[in-house]
């Protein structure tokens, strides 16, 4: 499983594998699948921008769900007031990212389970606020977005068709490859001057410091930059679902990020990958399959396997790799 | 020429009422190894975390080089040319020998977002440069070998050797270090010493805290001695051990 995950194709075939997941929905005739997919792929970009800051710096983050919302919000809003889709996505992010750089710099002074707290009251704050805003968020009741078929064209080629309809099968698509294009960033940071310093951070404050790494301001940067793959998440979720209210966004999701992250194995890629797929698709698939009297145990049957998880393997089930120096020569 | 590389005056840390380090006074030349002795408590390590920036300092002037480094932050210490290892090593556990190394590199490289996002060749060219002087620097200390080992999966020597290397990766003028030799047998203890040297040759200064005296002999160009915050003495290794006031340090305390 390591040897596959790390050869230097594996991020790519896998990725064309995935593409073809609406079609073999489409063979089974369970096109639930590619919403489940599609749910799937928001979740993996949540968690690939927790991982920035809970994975690489060590940053307990339980509001990170709010930064998801600001996405979603900032882009119904836009859309709303008749700004081109894509236009909305990106001020959204810009959005996102612009809250999450003052929050920083207000609570990073904080450690460990004092900024563990400190975010959660954030997320409830942000959650609250959505609620009552009603002038701008319509409140409980939630703000409808013009529809927005990103991938009609696609309908042209033979075979597609199916696709110009298909605002799941779109949607899908365009999701995934977010998710190809931030796990690749992550990749690329996580290799580099920056990345290294975040993991440094993490593993020894002091010595970080005096090693000569200005702690405040790269723990600000992962912090900050975290919120882009969250921004971007909100407004694809925004965009998909035509349909935005509060409920979406509460404390249990924040708590459910962390929990793949951990999972999967902080500052691991395909970890964070894995933890998402499975944390984040097993519940929806018993949903479609099993009775409800079942799914209320999915609580349980997290926590159950958060302890396993910490008891005996601690690292995670996709620990990161260390980059190998070319040390003959 | 003649102005030295470090100079310390009347400097003190006090936390509260305890005055830990308490108007020291001491100068570094170019290409000296200074060592600092005295026993436990004595405001070694203190005087050290003044000098880089981990504590402010309540009073006295630290200039490094021509200019004044007091209460600048770590950071900022270690870009002007000051590196330093721990009493208790700080490695970064879970990364490999040859990435702590490079970390260490930080303040002498630029490239932050763009350039690996978009892998550039300036980024490129600053990785490959970063990797090799890693590489280098692992073979200056002896663990070439090790290079793709977690830290934490080295053997102690090798961990106190490794925090050298890193330091050395910011190119400092000055290198301290916080006994590099504790926890060493001798044969460890004689190759840190031949390191030591080795560090000199490069062209840097160093500034030590050591306990075992064989090494403080062996190694040093000029001891200062420490005792309750306030440095007791200072010359030539043997006139200093031969000094009454540090035979009475040691020794009175060792008696209580
Ligand atoms: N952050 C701090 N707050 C309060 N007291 C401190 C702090 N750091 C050090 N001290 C105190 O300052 C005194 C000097 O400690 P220091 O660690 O500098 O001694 P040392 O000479 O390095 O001793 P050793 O040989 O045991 O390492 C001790 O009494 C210690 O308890
Ligand atoms: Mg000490």
């Amino acid at each position: 499983m390591r040897r596959l995950l790390s050869h230097r194709h594996a991020p790519a075939l896998l990725f064309a594998a995935a593409l073809t997941l609406p079609f073999v929905a489409r063979a089974i005739e369970f096109s639930f699948l590619t919403r489940v997919g599609g749910v799937v792929g928001l979740m993996m970009l949540l968690s690939l921008g927790l991982n920035m800051t809970l994975g690489y710096v060590g940053l307990f983050d339980l509001g990170f769900i709010a930064f998801y919302a600001v996405g979603a919000y900032g882009t119904a809003i836009l859309m709303r007031a008749h700004v081109p889709a894509p236009l909305a996505a990106a001020l959204a992010v810009a959005a996102a990212l612009a809250m999450r750089a003052l929050l920083g710099v207000t609570i990073l002074r904080l450690r460990g389970d004092y900024l563990a707290v400190v975010t959660m009251g954030f997320g409830e704050i942000a959650r609250l606020t959505l609620n009552n805003l009603d002038a701008w968020t319509n409140g409980p009741k939630g703000l409808q977005v013009r529809p927005w078929r990103p991938l009609a064209f696609l309908g042209a080629i033979p075979g597609l068709e199916f696709v110009r309809k298909e605002s799941n099968v779109q949607f899908y698509f365009l999701i995934a490859a977010a998710v190809y294009l931030a796990a690749e960033a992550s990749r690329r940071l996580e290799n580099s001057r920056v990345g290294r310093a975040w993991v440094a951070i993490r593993e020894d404050e002091t010595a970080a410091q005096l090693s000569g790494i200005p702690v405040a301001r790269y723990k600000l940067l992962a912090f900050t930059l975290s919120a882009a793959f969250a921004g971007l998440a909100g407004s694809l979720f925004a965009l998909w679902d035509q349909f935005v209210t509060p409920e979406s966004f509460v404390f249990w999701e924040s708590t459910l990020l962390v929990a793949i992250v951990v999972l999967g194995g902080m500052g691991s890629i395909s970890g964070v990958l894995l933890g998402a797929l499975l944390l984040g698709g097993i519940p929806l698939l018993m949903e479609a399959t099993l009775s409800p009297r079942l799914i209320d145990y999915r609580y349980l049957f997290f926590g159950l396997i958060l302890v396993l998880m910490t008891l005996f393997r601690p690292q995670g089930l996709l620990p990161s790799a260390r980059r190998e120096a070319e040390l003959s020569s | 020429m003649s102005a030295p590389l470090l100079s310390v005056e009347d400097l003190s840390q006090h936390f509260g009422g305890l005055k830990a380090v308490e108007g020291v006074t001491l100068s570094v030349s170019r290409g000296e190894i200074v060592s600092v002795i005295g026993p436990n408590g004595a405001g070694k390590t203190t005087f050290f975390n003044v000098l880089t920036g981990v504590y402010p300092g309540t009073r006295g002037r630290v200039s490094f080089d021509g200019e004044p480094i007091r209460g600048l932050a770590p950071h900022e210490i270690v870009a002007r040319g000051v590196s330093r290892t721990f009493q208790n090593i700080r490695l970064f556990a879970d990364m490999s020998a040859a990435e702590n190394v490079m970390v260490g590199r930080h303040a002498r490289t630029r490239q932050l977002l763009l350039g690996p996002l978009l892998r550039t060749k300036a980024f490129l060219e600053e990785e490959k440069a970063v990797e090799a002087r890693a590489v280098e620097l692992l073979d200056f200390v002896g663990l070439r070998s090790l290079g793709n080992e977690r830290a934490r999966n080295l053997p102690y020597g090798a961990q106190r050797r490794l925090e050298i290397a890193r330091a050395l990766a910011a190119e400092p003028k000055l290198l301290i270090l916080d006994e590099p030799t504790a926890g060493m047998n001798p044969v460890e203890s004689a190759e840190l010493v031949s390191l030591v040297r080795r560090v000199r040759e490069r062209g840097v200064t160093v500034l030590l805290i050591e306990h075992q005296m064989r090494v403080v002999l062996d190694v040093s160009d000029r001891v200062a001695v420490f005792d309750y915050g306030v440095k007791i003495a200072e010359g030539a290794p043997r006139a200093v051990m031969a000094d009454p006031r540090v035979i009475e340090a040691y020794l009175g305390r060792e008696g209580a």
